[in-house]
């Protein structure tokens, strides 16, 4: 299970003492779009949140090109390429939109910023706007815009699409594929198969705290991934 | 009549920008990192002492302020290194720890200085008139720079990055880090700050009080109560809390008495406390 | 009770044999430090039991001490005045559980707050024990306070001291061991929890507050003829501040442990004083050292003294509880046309939907559908902004935890809420002791023997609950889902409430949980209502579906009818939304 770009090896955890993720590993290579689905409750954020470093595992390690990152804090995780977009408080509510993509930048340009506010014109009309007073959907927009604008050569994103519409998940998996194309890696927790479709190399699908099935995202249909997914 | 309408409004206004000083340190203590620095006082106090010696030392006074500044974030420093930080933040603990750090800090300034009383020169002496009213320069001046320091403050918070990455720190700690944000460094040097800033209010009303090693007790009594009325960890919550316990104290004390001013103020915090906890203008 | 007797004389011995021995000096200082002594036991009591700092309890220190006073200058040599003690002691108590029930009167987690306006109300009783003269003497006090009559010397009124303290001592050790006290530990643990198995939260702690206070009343009340006199400093923020770190210092989560600290605090200080002339600054530097290093206390050190006054293995006889007045009928709820906003976010939208027939309903949805809403919304935990939520045919205004409790509805949340600082047994009792006790039921012990035959199953069912003595923090996250539902049960509701009860349980447990909710609806004739995603266990549950989304209902029926509905079967895989 080595050679990959980022590797989740064994990780087990949660919170306080409830172990909510049972040894899972995961190996991402580079430029590739590994799709992390499931029903709520078993362990995806949870996965997602160890492997960023924002809980620390029980037991496992975690690897980014090589270098063993478990343990370390997220601000230095994202100065060696690893940005995380979590599923719950997805921005800062109490910062404008545009200081929201602004915040870590010397100058307060938005230029950069350009291609994304194109692609979601709504973004770009509310950057004026608190962030707090966004709709979900829109707030999973910001977050987004500002996670890929990152250009961190690994995202892991929980759910990027609760909440956005139809068009905009459309538009999201365009924009991950010209990264994808430029070589960067994802590990995407989704319950949209809009996205999934669009953008999966691999689909991992988690139950009870463990990975229940692995496979390529061409060798799986719908319907089995629907009889993992819904009621 | 209209004249002294206008002296006693300007002596609210005064009030409410002294008190906005007094309580800013505490503002971005508490009202920011959720740590009841009970020794904000203390602070104040010491920054009234560094006014004290740059004085005796025939010294400029304006040198004053970067002393106290320098001297107060020294000791800001050692206390969130050895204390804030061991407790994690934790506002129950770190109000017992700063609790004992008054009673440290009051303990040492005694013993370099005794307990008796100092007093600053005021440092502008004379008197400007008014609308044909004649009113202390010291005063009028310590306005001036208060309101510069006060506006300057909150359009720098407003519009630097650091501003807003304490903002965002303090909303969203958890996704502060995933941006990037090194959130341990940010919530010392902001605390650090916070002391300095006691340290420049202390120079600053030094002359106007005596100065002495209890003297933080009324302030910290004050900043803590404006804070509660007008709400922590916003500008606005700052002002309004400031204005209405400073002009409050202003108004009642010239119009009945000092202990009828203070009783009003510890009435309406209760008030306060008990019905709207998290005061008029709270953080989001 | 035999152990509890002799430590209490053990104790009291100790405290009168002392001053004989030290002479008539230290029992005029150690009568002052035992006074203090008396208020720091109540804070104990208050912050390290009930979780309630109290940040001005000179001021009732002084009230009474003034109350003394003027009992004692009026009554002079006559042994009446000796009544002034009690009532001194009484009407502060009085006073403190008037202001912290209306205080804590509906409102959860008041803590910070209300340790702020004791600390504001201390403060202002400085100012008007200093203005109103005629009263209270001023900045000078009250001088020339005749001593109690027939009390000769300090020696004798240390041995008065000394035995209030003891007695006092004996008292609050009784009753941190009485069911109040395990009630008392609860709430500074998980007041929701407790209001939710039917507890008024704002009476029981308003009732350690006015002990607490009424100890203050005490040494209030000594303080006046120990001193012969009462300054406002008494009132001062200053002395409360003291009290505070007197038990901080000592150990505030033991009995013992706030006397001691006054004892060693005040000894230390009258020690150091002669000798250094900067000995505060000593006393500073072990505050701060205690609360970084120690923060249980001095009493961490004494491990044969906290035996002393905590250790009681006493096996008890075991009791059936008294039984409920039971409905025997299940509990029906409606809800029409609910509306709940937080913020700018709609949570519910309109949601109608009512219990039926069946026994077990299972509420499914995607995320963010509303659902732990609905059942936050029906228990008061969320303010409504319009429509009518009917429990049981009668309209619910305000709902709240405690009042939909004792209507019969228990509840059991989505991350296990017990009470983490309490044993298994002493969280299963606090359940069980809800509704049943009656008078003065919590002073008695003999509670800590109850049970009835729905525990004994649940104990039969799951061996765990058998290991009483653990604390409930050291169970697994499974064991802590299971303890909280068989709290939930022994409470024998009418309506049970369960969030997602199978997260985190292995395939073995969820098995056995499956198996006693249905043994238990049988058993008490219940309404279950399920959030749940896992369909398996809504397919082996279920007598009917709800499914809502974004707020509103959206489908019901069989799971197999819910199962075929497109709408319902869109709203999951999220093509069309």
């Amino acid at each position: 299970m080595t050679g990959g770009y980022f590797e989740i090896q064994n990780i087990s955890g949660g919170y306080g003492s409830g172990r909510v993720v049972r040894d899972v590993s995961i190996s991402i290579a580079r430029g590739e779009v590994v799709c992390l689905l499931g029903r709520n409750g078993v362990g995806k954020s949870t996965l997602a949140k160890l492997a960023c470093g924002f809980l620390r595992p029980m037991s496992g390690a975690v690897q980014l090109a090589g270098v063993e990152i478990t343990g370390k804090r997220p601000s230095e995780n994202l100065t060696l390429g690893l940005t995380y977009c979590p599923q719950e408080r997805v921005v800062f509510d109490d910062l404008t939109v545009a200081e929201n993509l602004s915040l870590m930048r010397t100058d307060r340009r938005l230029d950069e910023f350009e291609p994304y506010f194109r692609a979601f014109p709504r973004l770009s009309e509310r950057r004026g706007q608190y962030a707090g007073t966004l709709s979900g959907g829109e707030k999973k927009l910001l977050s987004f815009v500002r996670g890929l604008s990152e250009g961190s050569a690994m995202m892991v994103i929980d759910e990027p699409t609760e909440g956005v519409q139809f068009e905009n998940v459309v538009r999201m998996a365009e924009l991950m594929l010209a990264q994808k194309e430029a070589g960067a890696s994802f590990l995407v927790v989704e319950q949209n198969l809009t996205l999934v479709d669009r953008v999966a190399d691999r689909i991992v699908i988690m139950d009870h705290g463990e990975v229940a099935l692995s496979a390529a995202a061409s060798e799986l249909d719908r319907q089995q991934i629907l009889a993992h997914l819904t009621v | 009549m209209e004249a002294l309408l206008f002296t006693q409004g300007l002596n609210v206004v005064f009030e409410a920008l002294i008190l906005a000083m007094l309580v800013l340190g505490l503002a971005v203590v508490m009202g920011l990192l959720n740590v009841l620095n009970i020794a904000h006082g203390e602070f104040i106090m010491i920054g009234a002492y560094a006014a004290y010696i740059v004085q005796r030392a025939g010294l400029p006074y304006w040198l004053a302020i970067p002393a106290a500044a320098l001297v107060c974030g020294v000791i800001g420093l050692v206390v969130e290194r050895c204390l804030i930080r061991p407790l994690h933040y934790e506002p129950f603990e770190t109000l017992l720890a700063t609790w004992g750090l008054g009673l440290l800090l009051r303990k040492c300034v005694e013993l370099g200085f005794g307990r008796g009383y100092r007093s600053v020169e005021i440092p502008i002496g004379g008197s400007v008139s008014l609308f044909g009213e004649s009113y202390p320069a010291y005063r009028l001046v310590l306005m001036v720079v208060a309101a510069l320091v006060l506006a300057s403050l909150f359009v720098w918070y407003r519009r630097a990055p650091t501003g807003a990455r304490i903002r965002a720190m303090v909303g969203n700690p958890v996704l502060a880090e995933a941006v990037g944000i090194r959130t341990r460094e940010l919530a010392r040097n902001t605390f650090i700050t916070g002391t300095a800033l006691a340290g420049v209010a202390g120079v600053m009303v030094a002359p106007l009080t005596p100065v002495e090693p209890f003297m933080g007790l009324t302030f910290i009594v004050n900043s803590f109560f404006a804070l509660v009325v007008g709400g922590m960890g916003t500008v606005a919550g700052l002002f309004a809390g400031a204005t209405i316990i400073g002009g409050l104290q202003s108004v009642l004390s010239a119009a009945v008495s000092p202990t009828s001013a203070y009783l009003a103020m510890l009435l309406i915090s209760i008030l306060f406390l008990w019905q709207r906890p998290r005061g008029l203008f709270p953080r989001p | 009770m035999a152990y509890f007797l002799v430590r209490s004389l053990l104790i009291l011995a100790f405290l009168i044999l002392i001053p004989p021995l030290l002479g008539e000096f230290w029992a005029y200082q150690l009568g002052l430090y035992f006074i203090y002594g008396l208020a720091a036991l109540g804070i104990g009591l208050a912050w390290g039991q009930a979780g309630i700092l109290p940040l001005g309890q000179g001021m009732f220190v002084a009230i009474a001490a003034y109350v003394t006073a003027h009992g004692l200058l009026a009554l002079g040599s006559s042994p009446i005045a000796y009544l002034a003690l009690p009532a001194a002691c009484v009407l502060v108590a009085v006073l403190a559980f008037a202001f912290a029930a209306l205080v804590f009167r509906g409102r959860f987690e008041q803590g910070p707050s209300f340790s702020l306006m004791t600390l504001a109300l201390t403060l202002a009783a400085f100012q008007v024990a200093n203005g109103w003269s005629r009263v209270t003497g001023g900045f000078n006090g009250l001088r020339n306070i005749p001593g109690l009559p027939g009390l000769d010397g300090f020696l004798d009124l240390y041995y008065l001291i000394a035995i209030l303290l003891g007695l006092s001592i004996a008292a609050v050790d009784y009753l941190l061991h009485a069911p109040i006290g395990v009630l008392w530990r609860a709430t500074a643990d998980n007041e929701r929890r407790l209001a939710f198995l039917g507890y008024d939260v704002a009476v029981i702690k308003a009732a350690a507050f006015a002990v607490a206070s009424g100890l203050a009343g005490l040494a209030g009340a000594l303080y006046a003829p120990q001193q012969n006199l009462v300054t406002p400093d008494l009132a001062g923020f200053a002395f409360s501040g003291d009290l505070v770190i007197f038990a901080a210092v000592g150990g505030r989560a033991t009995v013992l442990g706030p006397v001691i600290g006054a004892i060693v605090v005040g000894v230390l200080s009258a020690e150091l004083r002669d000798r250094f002339p900067w000995w505060e600054i000593g006393i500073a530097l072990f505050f701060i050292v205690v609360v970084l290093r120690l923060p249980g206390g001095l009493m961490t050190l004494f491990v044969p003294l906290r035996r002393l006054s905590f250790t009681r293995t006493v096996t008890r006889a075991r009791s059936v509880a008294p039984g409920k007045p039971r409905i025997a009928t299940s509990l029906s709820v409606a809800f029409e046309d609910v509306r709940v906003r937080v913020g700018d976010v709609t949570i519910l939208d309109g949601l109608s939907v009512r219990t039926g027939e069946e026994a077990v309903l299972c509420v499914i949805g995607p995320n963010g559908a509303g659902k732990t809403s609905t059942l936050n919304v029906m228990t008061g935990m969320l303010p409504r902004r319009g429509g009518r939520i009917v429990i049981d045919g009668a309209d619910v205004l305000r709902p709240e935890p405690a009042i939909v409790a004792s209507k019969g509805v228990a509840r059991k949340f989505q991350t296990p809420s017990v009470f983490p600082k309490l044993t298994i047994d002493e969280n299963l009792a606090v359940a069980l002791w809800a509704g049943r006790w009656r008078g003065f039921d919590l002073l008695r012990s003999g509670l800590f023997g109850w049970t009835s035959p729905l525990l004994e199953e649940m104990r039969r069912r799951f061996q765990f609950l058998d290991d009483g003595t653990r604390p409930a923090s050291a169970l697994s996250h499974g064991e802590r889902q299971i303890l909280e539902l068989t709290m939930a049960l022994i409470t024998e509701p009418r309506m049970l409430l369960l969030d997602e009860p199978c997260a985190g349980l292995s395939h073995e447990e969820t098995t056995a949980v499956i198996d006693a909710i249905q043994w238990a609806r049988g058993e008490l004739n219940l309404r279950v209502i399920i959030i749940e995603h896992d369909m398996e266990l809504v397919r082996r549950l279920a007598d009917r579906v709800v499914v809502l989304h974004q707020g509103r209902f959206l489908a019901d029926g069989s799971v197999e009818e819910v199962q075929r509905n497109p709408e319902v079967r869109a709203v999951y895989v999220g093509g069309s939304r």
